[in-house]
């Protein structure tokens, strides 16, 4: 007997289930976001809606790589902040860049301070010149600056000990700057007299914008309102002028803003579990000595971001110029710091450093150690006691060190 | 499956009395489901055949449990003509409007003159014989919504050049036969390292419709017909790609780019196997060493099966597709990172064997200069359909 017709036969109905099951299926299957702690471009908390949608603007420019028709070059190291920065954080040695000076001074008639070892077609690429004083630079993790920034210059002059005063062997300096005339007065680091240098190896930049501008223009060959002439080769022939076909300024001050203020916001990543052993680990690094560099606890002062200010935070770094000795030593001067000092490094987002670097891990300014315990080793000037004394320790109490600060 | 939608041939299928009067199909078409094998209107304007695409979306893109882009597209609207001038000359043409009209690209326009099958002139805007899929991708025809990797980020699907050359075929026995196209066009331009900020990418090369070097490429493909429903296709494309003379003078070293690809097609019974790899070789300026890739390469393989022809009771003509894609792009074989790899499921319904509604789900996962992975996914519903 023909049955009822139907629309659909029975058939269909569990490839449609099926279908539907997939279409409107669980969150795993449309991806899932990694954990807040775990990455090195996530903002920090308590940004307003607008902090917030400045941070996603700032992050996409970041982000943003610049093809040579869109302005690249003429002569530039890398395409986008991010191929420097992998997620936000270090790079690699292949991603690092040159510095150099002639007799201790910048010498910008050979193309200094800085080697631009790329160029885009019809411009040449940079070489060193002979003699030069060379110093490797590693590019260092994003985060966290607008923290630094916002430190109080009166918390930082604080822990100053240029005289080493206190006899303990360590004598911490500002790197005091002179802030570039293109930074805003209201900018934090700009405006006229010295300033305190905070970012940068050597502490040699004052200000997050000069540090955003400056890498634009010197990194990737992007003029900007701030810096609207090309950095060109002055070595190369007059016809590499024309390389670069792009209208100056290539980028426009709110852009250079938005990555300024996305900079500002980004936290660092969460340091890891304190267990027993780290917690022992970093008790041993305060008894040895290591915090005499490593300031733990830090406090800001008054931010552009509300979400920024006075609150307490652990980099791990006084921020202040030390000699190192003469394994580290690039010989070359950078503002007031010499060619034995060194700002300190903070020590977070260590715990995950490794995830954005194929496993592998590049320490020191220009990238040489491999471990954090190859780093110690390579400290000395100041750090030549806290480094003996580490390597005094037992196995176990070296190993708890070692596990502290990897969980940073 | 495209062989059981053609053997209802969509020509056939057309609404003869709405339309006009249907013309036969070719028996073989020289690409299935190329330029000549579409569902064309006969009658109305004459011996001016006409016809068209559209493909019509909607879609949720997510990366790293965030949703990226969502929204609807009107991804292409296509419009073919074609006519038989003569019994030896015959003109192709394709207009495609894309982002609600904002990009219109003479996608084809080409003049055929038949001497003999084994070889025939060929002139005008080409559809590069650069794989399979650049001959033949139809969003109607396709199982999946979207197209595979290998054709947009490497080749760059629809890639239509200026050119003229030579086309034809030989059939040596019942269901074998051979075809080649070859041609020299324009070819490529220095957007390939120019103009895209992600590195190099081909596709950024494309649209050279006025010889920037004066120094033409060459692209041709051999397809062999092995057995009913088996073809294997290779091919390939060369030339100079940047501008090294002008006015007789040599401004900078002549930098050429190749792209070769293979590509099969198998068709059995409710079952058609798609699969499609190619690799570029491009002469990287020295100053862009690092930043620019000087090699890539990347390929798919698709699997779908035509089922349901009677489930829809309301629908005689309709029937259904499952489909599975796998595939991934290297953009620089010199790093570890810089990549896509990703798979689609996707079923559809055909109402009718020119039209298909078409539900995919994509997971994927993208690799940065870094080899840092994003974890990728993708909805996608889409209408398409001659018309």
């Amino acid at each position: 007997m023909p049955g009822r017709p139907t629309l659909v036969s029975r058939n269909a109905v569990a490839p449609w289930c099926i279908a539907v099951l997939l279409l409107g299926g669980c969150d795993a299957l449309l991806t899932q976001a990694p954990d807040p702690g775990d990455v090195m471009d996530g903002a920090v908390d308590g940004l307003t809606a607008g902090e917030r949608a400045a941070f996603a603007i700032g992050d996409a420019e970041f982000e943003r790589p610049f093809a040579a028709s869109e302005g690249l070059g003429p002569i530039f190291n890398n395409v986008s902040c991010a191929s420097c920065h992998s997620g936000d954080g270090r790079g690699r040695p292949e991603n690092g860049l040159t510095r150099f000076s002639m007799g201790g001074l910048p010498a910008p008639e050979l193309g200094g301070p800085q080697v631009q070892d790329r160029a885009i077609p019809g411009a040449t690429p940079e070489v060193a010149p002979a003699g030069a004083d060379l110093s490797r630079r590693m590019p260092p993790a994003v985060f966290g600056m607008g923290f630094v920034e916002a430190i109080p210059d009166s918390s930082i002059l604080g822990r100053a000990d240029p005289n080493d005063g206190d006899g303990d062997g360590i004598s911490g300096r500002p790197n005091l700057v002179t802030a570039p005339d293109f930074i805003p007065a209201h900018e934090p680091g700009g405006g006229p007299g010295p300033r305190i240098g905070r970012f940068g190896r050597k502490a040699q930049v004052s200000s997050l914008f000069e540090q955003v501008v400056t890498a634009y223009h010197q990194d990737m060959g992007i003029t900007s309102d701030a810096l609207p002439i090309e950095n060109e080769n002055p070595l190369a022939g007059s016809g590499a002028a024309s390389a670069d076909r792009v209208a100056d300024p290539e980028l426009p001050g709110t852009t250079v803003r938005n990555v300024v203020n996305y900079v500002r916001m980004l936290a660092a990543p969460a340091p890891g579990v304190e267990t027993t052993e780290r917690a022992h680990g970093r008790v041993v690094f305060d008894q040895i000595g290591c915090t005499g560099c490593h300031t733990p606890v830090q406090r800001t002062g008054s931010s552009p971001v509300a979400a920024l200010s006075y609150r307490e935070f652990t980099p791990y770094s006084d921020f202040l110029l030390h000699d190192m000795g003469d394994a580290l030593a690039d010989l070359r001067p950078d503002g007031a710091a010499d060619g034995y000092e060194w700002r300190t490094a903070p020590l977070w987002g260590l715990r995950v450093a490794r995830e954005f670097l194929r496993g592998q891990l590049f320490l020191m300014h220009d990238g040489r150690a491999t471990s954090v315990d190859e780093a110690v080793r390579l400290h000395g000037g100041e750090a030549a006691a806290a480094r003996d004394a580490y390597l005094a320790l037992p196995a176990n109490q070296r190993a708890a060190v070692l596990d502290f600060v990897e969980s940073r | 499956m495209i062989a059981a939608l053609m053997a209802g041939s969509p020509a056939q299928a057309q609404d003869a009395s709405a339309a006009g009067t249907a013309a036969p199909a070719p028996a073989v078409p020289f690409v299935r489901g190329g330029f000549d094998d579409k569902p064309y209107l006969h009658g109305i304007f004459g011996r001016i055949r006409v016809g068209g695409y559209l493909e019509a979306d909607a879609f949720v893109e997510r990366e790293e449990g965030a949703t990226s882009e969502a929204g609807f597209e009107l991804l292409r609207w296509n419009l073919l003509a074609s006519t038989e001038v003569s019994s030896r000359v015959s003109v192709w043409s394709e207009v495609e409007f894309e982002d609600g009209g904002d990009e219109v690209t003479l996608e084809l326009a080409q003049v055929d003159v038949r001497i003999v099958p084994l070889a025939n002139l060929r002139g005008g805007i080409l559809l590069s014989p650069l794989g399979r899929f650049n001959l033949a991708h139809d969003a109607p025809r396709n199982e999946l919504p979207g197209r595979p990797l290998v054709a947009t980020e490497l080749i760059g699907v629809a890639l239509s050049e200026p050119g003229f050359g030579l086309f034809g075929s030989k059939e040596w026995a019942a269901s074998r036969r051979l075809t080649y196209e070859a041609y020299a066009v324009n070819g490529f331009r220095d957007g390939v390292i120019l103009d895209s900020p992600d590195g190099t990418r081909v596709p950024a090369g494309k649209r050279n419709f006025e010889d920037e070097n004066a120094s033409p490429a060459i692209v041709g493909r051999v397809a062999v017909r092995a057995r009913a429903g088996l073809e294997i296709g290779v091919s390939a494309h060369h030339g100079a790609y940047n501008l090294f003379q002008a006015e007789g003078v040599a401004i900078d070293e002549r930098r050429d780019l190749t792209v070769a690809v293979g590509d099969l097609e198998f068709v059995t019974g409710p079952y058609r196997f798609v699969a499609e790899a190619a690799t570029v070789r491009v002469d990287v300026p020295p100053g862009l060493i690092g930043t620019h890739a000087s090699r890539q390469a990347g390929g798919y393989v698709e699997a779908s099966r035509r089922f349901g022809e009677r489930w829809i009771a309301a629908w005689p003509g309709a029937s259904f597709a499952a489909a599975v894609r796998l595939e991934a792009v290297d953009f620089d074989r010199d790093l570890p990172g810089d990549s896509i790899a990703r798979m689609s499921l996707g079923v559809n319904l055909r109402p009718s064997p020119e039209s298909v509604i078409k539900a995919a789900w994509t997971r994927g996962r993208s690799r940065d200069r870094f080899d840092n992975a994003a974890q990728e996914a993708e909805l996608r519903l889409s209408l398409a359909t001659y018309f």
